[in-house]
């Protein structure tokens, strides 16, 4: 068995051996063609590519994976933010629900990592393998407790500017020397949190400032009004424990003088600066930029603004320092401060800027911006002399670049830039802007919920008002609501658009958003607009029929008082539009059943709706409803009744009792006259 | 040979415009030899913006049915082109070969193979046509004079040459005629063959006029070429990943990215401002002046609160899981990629595996060369090598605490005999 097996691999193998010779010699040849072929090209490869360059070896961080996979997921119009889709219940109709279900999430967070940190004895077993710190607990409570240098050490880390500063006086009773280091760390702290224990929870409040200022302002004057409540107090502990310290270096100066100027105490800032020139410090970077940032506080007239600091510009170069972003950031953020001629002046340190080699970052050119476009918002607002131009000339540089961010003030470029864009009403500026805003990471420039909210506002009220109803509609239902919660002003904006554009048959499409966007019973006057622009034109019937339903349901909405539910008020316009709809869509009867409303509401019906329901009620040949016409009239008082009851008489077959009943109207009318 | 069409194509894109134009020409003669035209306008849209996109097309309506004929002389040719470095070569001197390659074809002759020549002449009517007669039929050519290296000194010159020539076209090229009349003359019955041969140049004149006609605007390859910008089209979301992908990414490229738009025109496209925002200086800095800012010994308060403020101030809700994870993998509560099973091992990450499994070099001292002892530690330090789960110093500790015990031992070992030597 085996040797018959053995004979006929061996002999099979004979003859694949043969063939396998074969192809072997053919294989070789093609190989020796390839060679050959190779070695012919060759030339000609080497002639044409260019230097081969092996590139440097990359090192992919962790988030590069991830930030790849996330680039290809794109926004759906139709759902809502990532952050409801846990709980579908939870998916907010309105901009109220989404500022409450996003605040109440972000509280949630708040209030579990203040239980963790306030009780830490009860989170001490560690669940994550490899520790992962953010999961533990914070220590919040110094575990040094005897006056040491490191206990004081572990009270400015966990930033307790008072117990520090008391912990600094013992050790100084006590004779202790405390280390130069050590003292300049706790003067930053005391200058950085204005002699004051920084507050416990910071962001809350500052979620709350923001959304409570609606009308929202230039970055500037909200920061001044938070920064009003908390001064430099005179002979506070900073400037106690800086006289106090035996040895001053550049950093004590350099604490002090940012501190000062933190809290509003500019010109002890420069006295301070004057002091470190004296005594020949070199001052560095950061406490320029404040001091930069200071300078207008410190001079009145415009010029003399501008010139402090160009010297202290120069003291800069003086010195040898190299200028930062932040340093011509907080130049241009003065020049706003220097009158009109600060606009010539932020364009010379913006070229300034490039010529240093510093790239702008997006807080630069909103500096520039409000220099030029701050006459448009402010009270004696002129458009003659603003011109587009320096925007577009910002959006010529700008375009196609995705941002990082270096300023903190670099949030509020997109909604500034959105808002000149509405004031001057240039369509294509705001389009280009909202591109750069889709380019890399930019949308994360769009600030907070209400920034944002009110970016999107802006763009979209432009839209409504210089596109077509077509393309408003696009971006409406881009924008909607996934981005953006129109208020009634936006709707109105939109309902124009439609009326522009006769596409009034779309309304009962927007009735149907207003109402999910719970503006139905809260935005009186874009109801009756609604029902207005329903009312007033002749369309063909399949419209009237649909707006028939339509205002079935805007009637809905006002009768229906739930419990605690505020509803609006019948007005005689509401009442009356609703009604001359239902009879424009043939609805005799709910036309009818909408006269008793007047009554009961105290609204007193237009004589043109009465006429048409008098010349409905003859077209179908009802003298009845005629007469109860005119009888409603009168109770009205109104001066129409005689008109509207000869009008019934000459018009209509009546009985005798009608007859009479008409003329005694008819008499009591004009006996009124 | 499309390959060497596509190396063109590619290296093309690195030029100047105008070399560019070089190139594309040259590359539109060779491609008229070609077996394969359809490669080309693919290669083509490769580096033609899309403002010129539309206008492609039309070149290669004209081309490719020329492309078609490519015809027994057209596979010499192919060999030969292939050889010459394409792009750097100038087009004198391509000429010169080609005018070298083809003279071995004087031999042949018959009418047949004249009419495929004529077949192939026509192709370089259409080019012909605007640029030289230096670019005429390979089979003719060795009967007219050499071109003149002035002439073709550079593709400049020839380009507003060819602009100009553009006027007459109604009638046929003389050196044409000339060509046409002195391959006829080799042959018998020369005249009939001439005529036939004039005759089928008009008719190809004129089926390239008809084509020419339909570019109503009357532009011209020329016109297109110079309205072309060579430029780099990228899919935008491609380069949103790549962006992504890359740590450290160059910012020309975002750059680039930004004129290829730019190029396209936006609502404002005719709105064009060369000098953006720059002008005066305050001229109070120079670029070098100042040392690099020494650089902060120690990182301050301010510092820190400076970068909590602008991470703050674009700290925004992910937009969807990947940035969630994003998130948390930068608060630390995720794996970090690429995933191994090393994480958390930080302190571990410097100590080499070897210290980790060969544990024998701490038996040297302290225990003895052989006996139970020694054996009963080997057995130990096999254990320690495989186990991942404590560290080095950890081992090493466990070690020591064997050999205290041992040498605490000592004389009771020594009595039971387990300590010989």
């Amino acid at each position: 068995m085996a040797a018959l097996c053995g004979g006929v691999v061996g002999s099979s193998f004979c003859r694949n051996h043969q063939l396998f010779r074969l192809l072997h010699k053919s294989f070789i040849g093609r190989l020796g063609c390839n060679h050959v072929a190779a070695q012919h090209t060759a030339p000609s490869e080497t002639g044409s590519a260019q230097e081969i360059i092996i590139p440097r070896k990359k090192k992919w961080n962790e988030e590069a994976v991830l930030q790849a996979l996330a680039s290809t997921v794109n926004r759906d119009p139709t759902a809502s933010h990532y952050r409801f889709q846990d709980d579908a219940f939870l998916t907010p109709k309105t901009s109220s629900e989404f500022k409450l279900f996003s605040q109440s999430q972000e509280a949630g967070k708040n209030a579990a990592e203040y239980v963790v940190n306030t009780y830490p004895k009860y989170f001490t077993k560690d669940y994550a393998e490899p520790h992962v710190p953010c999961l533990m607990p914070d220590t919040l409570k110094p575990q040094v407790s005897d006056v040491s240098e490191g206990a004081l050490k572990e009270l400015i880390q966990l930033r307790k500017v008072r117990q520090a500063v008391s912990m600094y006086d013992q050790l100084l009773q006590a004779g202790t020397a405390v280390s130069l280091e050590m003292t300049n760390d706790l003067l930053d702290l005391i200058c950085f949190y204005g002699d004051q224990d920084p507050q416990q929870e910071e962001t809350p409040d500052q979620e709350k400032s923001e959304d409570g200022e609606e009308q929202e302002l230039p970055p500037k004057s909200r920061r001044g009004r938070s920064r009003k409540l908390e001064v430099w107090r005179k002979d506070n502990n900073a400037e106690r424990i800086f006289n106090l310290m035996a040895e001053r270096s550049e950093r004590s100066y350099s604490a002090l003088i940012r501190g000062m100027v933190k809290y509003g105490a500019q010109l002890k800032a420069f006295d301070l600066y004057a002091d470190m020139l004296n005594n020949r410090m070199s001052v560095d970077v950061n406490t320029f930029n404040a001091l930069i940032i200071a300078a207008p506080e410190v001079r009145q007239k415009y010029n003399e603004k501008w010139e402090l600091i160009v010297e202290i510009l120069k003291q800069m170069k003086e010195q040898g320092m190299r200028p930062s972003l932040l340093t011509f950031n907080a130049v241009l953020k003065s020049s706003r401060r220097c009158g009109p001629a600060g606009r010539m002046q932020a364009l010379q340190t913006l070229s300034e800027m490039k010529a240093v080699g510093i790239e702008p970052s997006l807080a630069s050119y909103n500096h520039i911006l409000a220099a030029f476009y701050r006459t448009v918002f402010g009270p004696s607002a002129s458009f003659s002399n603003v011109s587009s131009d320096i925007l577009h000339k910002v959006m010529d540089e700008v375009s196609g670049k995705s941002f990082i961010a270096r300023d903190p003030d670099d949030v509020h470029f997109f909604n500034y830039g959105m808002k000149i864009c509405c004031s001057l009403k240039d369509l294509g500026l705001a389009y280009r802007l909202h591109q750069l805003l889709g380019v890399g990471d930019n949308w994360r420039f769009l600030g907070s919920p209400s920034q944002e909210a009110h970016y999107y506002g802006r763009f979209f009220h432009l839209i409504c008002m210089m596109e077509t109803v077509d393309t408003v509609l696009l971006w409406y239902r881009d924008l909607v609501p996934s981005l953006f919660y129109p208020n009634s002003g936006a709707m109105r904006d939109v309902l124009q658009a439609l009326d522009t554009d006769n596409r009034l048959d779309l309304i009962p499409e927007i009735w149907k958003d207003i109402k999910r966007l719970g503006l139905s019973n809260k935005a009186g006057d874009l109801v009756e607009e609604v029902l207005s622009l329903m009312a007033r034109d002749k369309h063909s019937p399949e419209v009237h029929e649909s707006f028939a339903e339509c205002a079935l349901e805007v009637k809905a909405t006002y009768g229906s008082g739930e419990q605690g539910q505020v509803t609006l008020d019948w007005t005689a316009s509401a009442l009356g539009n609703i009604a001359s709809i239902l009879l424009a869509a043939g609805r005799t009867k709910q036309a009818w059943d909408m006269l008793p409303l007047f009554k009961a509401n105290n609204r007193v019906p237009a004589e043109k709706l009465l006429d048409d329901f008098l010349s409905s009620a003859m077209l179908r040949g009802d003298p009845q409803r005629a007469v109860t016409l005119v009888q409603l009239s009168a109770s009205f008082s109104l001066p129409a009744t005689a008109r509207l009851a000869q009008r019934v008489q000459q018009e209509c077959e009546l009985n005798e009792e009608h007859k009479t009943l008409l003329v005694e109207l008819e008499a009591l009318s004009h006996d009124k006259d | 040979m499309c390959c060497d069409g596509c190396v063109t194509c590619v290296s093309a894109r690195h030029c100047r415009p105008l070399y560019a134009f070089a190139m594309y020409r040259r590359v539109f003669l060779s491609l008229s030899h070609f077996q394969q035209p359809v490669v080309f306008p693919q290669d083509a849209c490769i580096y033609s913006p899309k403002c010129i996109s539309a206008a492609t097309p039309r070149i290669f309506r004209a081309a490719a049915p020329c492309g078609y004929r490519g015809l027994s002389t057209g596979s010499v040719l192919c060999s030969e082109i292939k050889d010459e470095p394409p792009p750097l070569k100038t087009k004198e001197k391509a000429q010169e070969e080609r005018a070298e390659e083809t003279s071995p074809q004087t031999g042949r002759s018959g009418k047949e193979k004249l009419l495929a020549l004529l077949g192939d002449m026509k192709v370089q009517v259409t080019t012909k046509r605007r640029a030289r007669p230096m670019a005429a039929a390979p089979g003719p050519v060795q009967k007219r004079p050499e071109p003149r290296p002035g002439e073709m000194e550079s593709t400049i010159s020839m380009f507003q040459e060819a602009t100009a020539a553009g006027g007459k076209r109604d009638t046929l090229n003389p050196a044409l005629v000339a060509a046409a009349s002195a391959a006829a003359a080799s042959l018998p019955d020369g005249s009939r063959v001439e005529s036939e041969l004039l005759q089928q140049l008009r008719k190809h004149e004129a089926v390239v006029q008809a084509q020419a006609g339909q570019r109503a605007d009357g532009r011209t390859l020329g016109n297109i070429i110079a309205n072309m910008k060579v430029g780099r089209r990228g899919h935008p979301n491609q380069q949103g990943a790549r962006r992504a992908l890359d740590d450290d990414e160059d910012d020309g490229a975002a750059q680039r990215h930004a004129q290829a738009r730019g190029v396209g025109g936006g609502p404002d496209g005719e709105r064009k401002r060369r000098s953006q925002l720059t002008g005066k200086r305050l001229n109070i800095f120079s670029k070098t002046a100042g040392q690099d800012a020494v650089a902060a010994p120690t990182l301050t308060l301010w510092d820190l609160e400076l970068a909590n403020a602008i991470a703050a101030a674009v700290k925004a809700v992910p937009r969807n899981g990947f940035e969630e994870m994003i998130q948390w993998t930068k608060e630390g509560k995720l794996w970090r990629y690429p995933i191994d099973n090393e994480a958390g091992l930080e302190e571990e990450a410097h100590v080499p595996f070897h210290e980790h499994v060969f544990l024998e070099r701490h038996l040297e001292d302290g225990f003895p060369k052989r006996g139970p002892v020694r054996h009963f530690m080997e057995l130990v330090v096999l254990g320690l090598a495989k186990n991942p789960y404590v560290t080095v110093n950890q081992k090493v500790q466990h070690i020591a605490w064997f050999r205290d015990y041992f040498r605490a031992k000592e004389d009771i070992l020594s009595e039971a005999g387990a300590l010989q030597n």
